[in-house]
């Protein structure tokens, strides 16, 4: 038997079993063939009842699925609330290392100017004050960040979720 | 109307209505693929084990991919392993004489179809089903099972010449 012999006969025993009119192809196929012809009949009552087997599922079967999934779901919506914070959090860091080596640069530029017109002392104690400001400042900004990113994400899933 | 894919999005960001409507979906196709292929004993928990798995990848999900070839690729994945499992502990006789006492007509017929297609090797029947009953063409029963169009192609080929030597079989015994 040939490779397309197989094929055809293979495309006609899943039609028959499927049930419903055969195409000219297969009826053509099914003329030619005598293990098709053979065979057909037992297959048709076999799809008959193979499409019978069709079990519904219990009506508590959904509530049960949903009950199961609830804690995955939980830690989804979970995960979606952190991501923005993650992602704000991340995009703040990132300049830091700069702002922090530029400060240390202006302060000690800062210091080396007072230096010349004030007592060493004194310039020392103005220009850690000024650090101090700068730092309590960056705490403050940095501080904001996640507060402000999780108001972000809390009203951006109320305008999704209503 | 949302897609599967639309609704797919909802449920990785923790949507239940979403979920919801997918279940309601894919509800009955599921159970029934699950219950031909292993049987109705162990279907309920696998249709639960199933959507499971879909919350907890929805995230991972690339929504470029068709969802119901995704879902039936993670059923098929749990039927293997289930295949996998060692027997179950043998029931008490008693019990066992009693549901054999039970058995109808209607469901002997049943069971008769069930053995019929529990004889078919696993990656047979899995291609039998979705072929016969889901209606999944070569190329997604194929992305279903991970396997090549061509392998899909000769193991239904040879499913079906084996179903066809079954139903002979009993023709000439019923004779």
């Amino acid at each position: 038997m040939t490779h397309d012999a197989d094929r055809a006969c293979t495309a006609l025993r899943l039609a028959t079993l499927r049930g419903g009119v055969l195409d000219a192809r297969a009826t053509e196929h099914l003329a030619g063939c005598r293990r098709c012809a053979h065979e057909h009949e037992g297959l048709h009552a076999l799809g008959g009842r193979l499409r019978m087997l069709a079990p519904e599922p219990p009506t508590s079967l959904m509530r049960r699925t949903l009950d199961t999934a609830a804690p995955a779901l939980a830690i989804n919506a979970g995960h979606v609330a952190w991501r923005p914070l993650v992602r704000a959090i991340g995009a703040a860091l990132l300049p830091l290392p700069a702002i922090v080596i530029t400060s240390a640069y202006a302060l000690r530029a800062l210091y080396g100017l007072l230096a010349t017109v004030l007592p060493e002392t004194l310039s020392l104690y103005l220009v850690l004050n000024y650090a101090g400001l700068l730092a309590l400042c960056a705490a403050l900004t940095y501080g904001a960040v996640p507060l402000l990113a999780a108001r972000q994400a809390r009203l951006t899933h109320e305008v999704a979720h209503g | 109307m949302a897609t599967d894919e639309d609704l797919m999005r909802a449920v990785a960001a923790g949507n239940g209505d979403a979920l919801e409507r997918l279940c309601h979906r894919y509800e009955r196709p599921l159970y029934q693929f699950l219950v031909r292929h292993i049987g109705d004993s162990d279907a309920e928990d696998l249709h639960q084990e199933t959507w499971l798995r879909v919350v907890r990848h929805a995230p991972r999900f690339d929504p470029n991919r068709r969802f119901s070839t995704w879902l039936f690729q993670i059923a098929v994945n749990l039927c293997r392993d289930w295949h996998r499992r060692p027997p179950p502990m043998p029931i008490d006789p008693e019990i066992a004489d009693r549901a054999e006492r039970d058995t109808s007509e209607a469901a002997s017929a049943t069971i008769d179809l069930e053995r019929l297609l529990r004889a078919l090797p696993e990656p047979q029947r899995a291609v039998v089903l979705l072929r016969l009953y889901h209606d999944f063409s070569e190329e997604d029963a194929a992305e279903i099972l991970n396997c090549a169009r061509g392998t899909v192609k000769s193991r239904l080929h040879y499913a079906l010449e084996r179903l066809a030597r079954t139903v002979k079989t009993e023709d000439t015994h019923s004779q």
